[in-house]
């Protein structure tokens, strides 16, 4: 992750070194003033009377130091940013890119809501973290090291307030930090605990209401939010303490330096400014401290951060591309030779020794109950995820030899959930093919039967879809959808149940459009009706991860008992089905 | 925990940064009505007045020994100057009394502020959480869900924060800056004046920059929302993103937003963080002005030395407060704004429960008799529908999306209210039956599969939390899931994730059909129930429904016609009127709508 800071780090020694110019400043005042009180006021080290003169030239001095403090401040926060939010950048589009490279077996397991965190949250944490090393660490630790050193120079029987107040501080910083920070991992399970809660009653809200379970539903809301009250009530108090006492012990400082500062001015050993000086010291080291706990804070939960974003950033693509095959003599063949699958984390068995071969423009119906692997089959084609035992060929070349980009331009794929971007809705039927004319949009929407209900939209072609898609009804999207993939124009075509909530008619229209005008292309149709595959060339039934059967519609009826048993599912009564 | 970085009174000397600064210039929302939420909150805080008081007097003595420090130091510093050394402990040991005052009612503050805010969030949310609950669903429908769950989480903790801290804020602000200035008056008004010039500059000056960067931070504020907008969106379509080799162009696009993103940040930041150094320098100015002219003063004898350092604490402590309370005015407008949204979902009407005629057991007899309604005034989506189910019969609801088959469920539950007309349960008009008894004699599986973070058994147990282990597994056969979850490692136990990514969505709507079977309701309702299972096992659960259901009113509404052949009624729906009625075989041999929609179901295009 340190490689994305290579070109900043001049900004960050930048920063560091207006820093240093700003704490030094902010260093000199107190000696400056010590001066103007024991030389100019009090005229110490002349005769006992009082030097305007000197006091005017000190305070322009101070005043011109203060300029050029602020003048270094404000540039170390200049540079600060730069630094600290280019990083950021830099490592916020590192991380998307690499995600953009990740196969579904580690999308799967880093979770997609965990991969948004990742890219948003944590990157700003690392961020902050970048920005607090830069700023806060210096200018606290300067505090610390030269507070202390001119303190000490200032009379070095300060030594012992040092001495006594360092330990002190400490120890409160680290016993506070040390019991709350378990406390933080805690607290965030609580939150999220208590917004499932109230995420899920305001999306369940029919069913609480109609199995009446309100009571049990504030019953269990109580819980989490008396939890999450109860720990929250725990941190509050335990660091309302860190500053009281942090200031006790300062206040206590203070007391202790005017009284070793009256012994030795009684001495003659050291003047009254000096006093005051080592006051604002004083306040200035034990301050720094303050901060550097602070940062320690940031620090742990910027780590944490910083992990994540390393899984993210180390994380290799477990599908990668072929060598390339480039033009082939065949277009729209798939076949499967013994293959077996099982998801990656996950030992069981999804598909067992499939052997299959959809021939060039082939209409091919797939059709089984509940679970039984039909997405799973179509998955590997093109290569969600690679097969655990034999091959897949896509035109007669093992897909493993293709680019992916190269076979996913061959396969158009609907999938089951329709996932429509937050554009216009030209523009999500555009993903299919960027540099698809005016007539051939409309020409896939026609045939998907979208076209009618796109015109009736208050822009037609450029409404926007909302978020998720939930200005057009799910109908709606489906037809989208397969407008986008009609519009790619691959060689083989997969709809995966895309017609699921489409009405009959519709649905029929749909795929004698197919019929008519993408006759020459490979289909592969899943669906639970028997009518939308009736037709197909040849339909395989899939039972347990198995194809226990593969024909035409008429053939199965005789042959196959499962899919008769199917067909009478869905035509109870014979007779009007034929 | 932002308390404790804003109350710190301590006797900080120059050249500190104060923690509120990285605020400023954040957009600050303004409430509707601002002085009647004001007046709304108060009422509503009225039992914490007690603790209230107890902050108050915590923060007034800690401010009174912050305000008196000082002066007890300037006493010790010119003593020594002086060379009066026998004054001296005197002096020492009510500072560390002073000292001790403060730092003692400083923790208890905190300790109080923090009882008071919990007290207040939690009361907060329990009583939004209660009301969502009573909300009418047609609330729920029409608002953002998002929107909704912002009320209750970060409102709700806007306002315990500011009702808690900032009220500690603002009373020691004010304490403060009247002490303090009192005190500077008393030491030597022209040292006061010219501290006081420079701080007023500095209150100026930042008023003056927060206004400069505010449409910077509205801007990053916006872009930060389409970069989080752009990797959400991405991410979660990623299936289609690949299978359109979209992967570059996606790149490309969050890289220019993330670099705009950057650009608008540092420019946002730099300003704002610019601000610190400053108010630094213009503090370190003013600490220079009183050394000089303060010296200039003493030389005259008009102060003593003893009198400058005071006044470096001083007008440290002067300026502190000015510039928390410009903070504290934008953070109380935005949780002003924030209850007022609060209290607008407290405000809004309950669903209508008036009803009085306890139902324990109804017979199903269900009758719709001249029913209007829509759901926006204007659109109406049922047309004088009539309707009259017997008890004990199987109904099936049929037609093409939008002809209002849901809709009808949705008034049968009261989860909207009919327009015109009336729905009787057993001859009784609903709006008399309590909702309590109306929703238990019904069961429902709905469309959207509503399942909870909890394990598979608490769900399918979800109405009826006392069920036996025996009655949960029979639920679970009769619903096609019992094998399915037995194949799972932990069985019954499994946890299900929010979004159900453990479970396909065929298995999810199998347990959502356990759950309303295990129920055992009088009336059952299933709206396109198995829409994503096979039509073998959908089979297998028509037939244990038949079985369980016998003798009670059943209701299906169903895309595909094979699930319904066998209900005794078949009502066939076309924008919200009834087509036709009758059974499978009626409606066949009628040659009308359910004959044409079956044929197409069934026998495929005409090719």
């Amino acid at each position: 992750m340190l490689r994305y800071m290579k070109k900043y780090w001049i900004f960050a020694l930048l920063a560091a070194l207006f820093m240093i110019g700003e704490v030094a400043a902010d260093m000199i005042q107190p000696k400056l003033m010590a001066g103007i009180v024991d030389d100019g006021i009090l005229g110490l080290s002349g005769n006992g009377t009082p030097d305007i003169s000197l006091i005017t030239t000190v305070g322009i001095r101070m005043l011109l130091i203060v300029l050029a403090g602020g003048l270094c401040g404000i540039l170390c926060a200049a540079m600060t940013n730069i630094c600290g939010q280019s990083y950021g950048n830099e490592v916020r589009k590192a991380c998307f890119s690499n995600i953009m490279k990740m196969s579904f077996e580690q999308t799967d397991s880093f979770t997609t809501g965990s991969l948004i965190t990742r890219v948003t949250n944590d990157v700003s944490q690392v961020q902050r973290l970048v920005m607090s090393i830069v700023r806060g660490l210096i200018r606290s630790s300067m505090f610390l090291i030269a507070g202390t050193f001119t303190l000490l120079s200032l009379n070095v029987h300060f030594n012992i307030v040092v001495a006594c107040a360092f330990p002190l501080v400490i120890l409160d910083i680290v016993f506070i930090l040390w019991k709350t920070n378990p406390l933080f991992g805690i607290l965030q399970k609580r939150i999220d605990r208590m917004n499932t809660v109230i995420g899920e009653n305001i999306s369940g809200a029919r069913v609480v209401r109609a199995f009446i379970q309100e009571g049990t539903e504030t019953e269990r809301f109580d819980r989490a939010n008396t939890e999450l009250v109860e720990t929250q009530m725990r941190v509050l108090i335990l660091t309302s303490f860190m500053r009281p006492i942090m200031n006790i012990i300062l206040n206590m400082a203070i007391v202790a330096l005017i009284w070793i500062g009256a012994i030795q001015t009684k001495a003659g050993g050291m003047r009254p400014g000096d006093v005051m000086a080592a006051i604002t010291y004083i306040s200035q080291i034990l301050n720094g401290m303050m901060m550097l706990a602070m940062i320690f804070q940031t620090f742990s939960r910027g780590f944490a951060s910083g992990r994540r974003i390393n899984e993210i950033l180390h994380a290799e693509p477990a599908i990668t591309d072929g060598p390339g095959v480039g033009e082939t003599a065949v277009k729209g063949s798939v076949c499967f030779r013994d293959v077996s699958f099982s998801y990656p984390d996950n030992q069981a068995e999804v598909l067992h020794d499939i052997d299959l071969e959809i021939r060039p423009g082939e209409v091919f119906g797939i059709i089984g109950s509940t679970g039984c692997g039909k997405t799973s089959l179509i998955n590997l084609i093109s290569r969600l995820y690679d097969a655990t035992e034999g091959t897949v060929e896509v035109d007669g070349v093992n897909i493993r030899e293709y680019k992916l980009k190269e076979l996913r331009d061959r396969v158009a794929a609907v999938p089951q959930k329709n996932e429509l971007f937050s554009t216009t809705i030209r523009e999500n039927i555009l993903l299919g093919r960027e540099q698809a004319n005016e007539n051939e949009i409309r020409a896939a929407a026609q045939a998907a039967q979208a076209e009618e209900f796109i015109l009736e939209q208050p822009h037609g072609y450029e409404t926007p879809v909302a978020e998720g898609g939930t200005s057009l009804s799910g109908g709606q999207r489906q037809r989208v959808a397969i407008a986008r993939a009609l519009l790619k124009k691959g060689e083989i075509l997969i709809l995966d149940d895309s017609t699921s909530a489409l009405d009959l008619v519709t649905e029929a229209k749909i795929y004698d459009a197919l019929d008519r005008d993408y006759a020459g292309i490979t289909r592969i149709i899943i669906a639970q009706r028997i009518a939308s595959i009736r037709n197909a060339d040849r339909i395989a039934v899939m039972e347990n991860g198995s194809i226990i059967a593969c024909a035409g519609h008429e053939e199965l009826l005789r042959t196959c008992g499962t899919y008769q048993d199917i067909y009478q599912s869905q035509v109870k009564m014979g007779g009007a089905a034929e | 925990m932002s308390t404790s970085s804003r109350n710190q009174n301590n006797a900080q000397q120059p050249s500190f940064r104060k923690g509120g600064h990285r605020n400023i210039g954040a957009p600050v929302e303004k409430a509707q009505n601002s002085s009647r939420t004001f007046r709304r909150l108060i009422r509503y805080f009225r039992p914490e007045i007690g603790r209230l008081v107890i902050l108050f007097i915590c923060v007034a003595v800690g401010a009174a020994a912050s305000i008196i420090a000082p002066t007890l130091q300037s006493s010790a510093i010119d003593s020594i100057t002086a060379r009066q050394f026998d004054a001296l402990p005197k002096f020492l040991i009510l500072m560390i009394v002073m000292y001790l005052l403060h730092s003692g009612f400083t923790l208890l503050q905190e300790y109080v502020s923090a009882h008071l805010s919990q007290r207040i969030i939690k009361r907060m949310r329990g009583d939004l959480f209660g009301k969502m609950l009573r909300l009418p669903v047609a609330y729920l429908d029409s608002h953002s869900h998002g929107d909704l769950m912002s009320r209750m989480t970060n409102d709700a903790e806007n306002i315990s924060n500011v009702v808690s801290s900032s009220f500690s804020s603002l009373c020691s602000g004010v304490l403060m800056l009247t002490g303090t200035l009192t005190v500077m008056l008393i030491y030597s008004w022209q040292l006061t004046l010219i501290s006081c010039s420079v701080i007023i500059f500095s209150v100026l000056f930042t008023r003056l920059l927060s206004k400069a960067i505010r449409k910077y931070y509205l801007r990053q504020q916006e872009l930060l929302g389409s970069v989080n907008g752009i990797v959400e969106e991405e991410v979660s379509f990623y299936r289609t993103v690949t299978a359109y080799n979209q992967q570059e162009k996606a790149v490309k696009k969050f890289s220019e937003t993330s670099d705009e993103l950057t650009r608008t940040g540092i420019i946002a930041q730099i300003i704002s963080n610019a601000m610190g150094p400053m108010m630094n320098m213009l503090n370190n100015m003013s600490f220079v002005l009183v050394a000089v002219f303060g010296a200039i003063f003493v030389i005259r004898g008009s102060i003593t030395v003893g009198v400058i350092s005071a006044f470096i604490i001083y007008s440290k402590q002067f300026s502190r407060p000015i510039n928390e309370l410009a903070q504290l005015y934008g953070e109380i407008q935005t949780a002003l704004a924030g209850a007022e949204r609060i209290f607008e979902v407290l405000d809004y009407a309950d669903e209508t429960d008036n009803g009085t005629l306890r139902m324990p057991r109804t017979q199903g007899v269900i009758e719709f008799k001249n029913v209007n309604f829509s759901y926006v005034p204007g659109k109406q989506i049922i047309y004088d529908f009539n309707l009259k189910v017997e008890a004990g019969k199987k109904i099936a609801l049929v037609g093409s999306t939008g002809s209002g088959k849901t809709t009808i469920i949705n008034l049968l539950m009261r989860f909207y209210d009919i327009d015109s007309g009336e729905i009787t349960l057993d001859g009784v008009n609903i709006r008399d039956i309590p909702l309590k008894d109306l929703r238990d004699n019904i069961g429902i599986v709905l469309q959207e599969t509503v399942l909870f973070t909890d394990t598979i058994r608490s769900n399918i147990a979800y109405a009826k939390p006392g069920a036996t282990e025996e009655e949960i597994r029979t639920a679970a056969e009769f619903a096609c899931c019992d094998t399915m979850i037995e194949t799972l490692p932990e069985g019954y136990e499994t946890v299900l994730t929010g979004s159900g990514a453990n479970l396909s969505q065929g298995q999810r709507q199998l347990m959502t059909i356990g759950r309303a079977f295990l129920s055992y309701p009088y009336v059952l309702i299933l709206d396109e129930a198995t829409s994503n299972v096979d039509t073998r096992t959908e089979k297998n659960i028509q037939d244990a429904m038949y079985r369980l259901m016998e003798g009670r009113t059943s209701l299906i509404i169903a895309h595909r016609l094979s699930t319904i052949q066998d209900a005794d009624q078949i009502i066939v729906m076309d924008h919200g009127h009834i087509a036709e009625t009758g059974t499978h075989e009626e409606l066949i041999a009628r040659q009308g709508q359910y004959y044409s929609l079956y044929n197409t179901q069934f026998a495929g295009r005409a090719t």
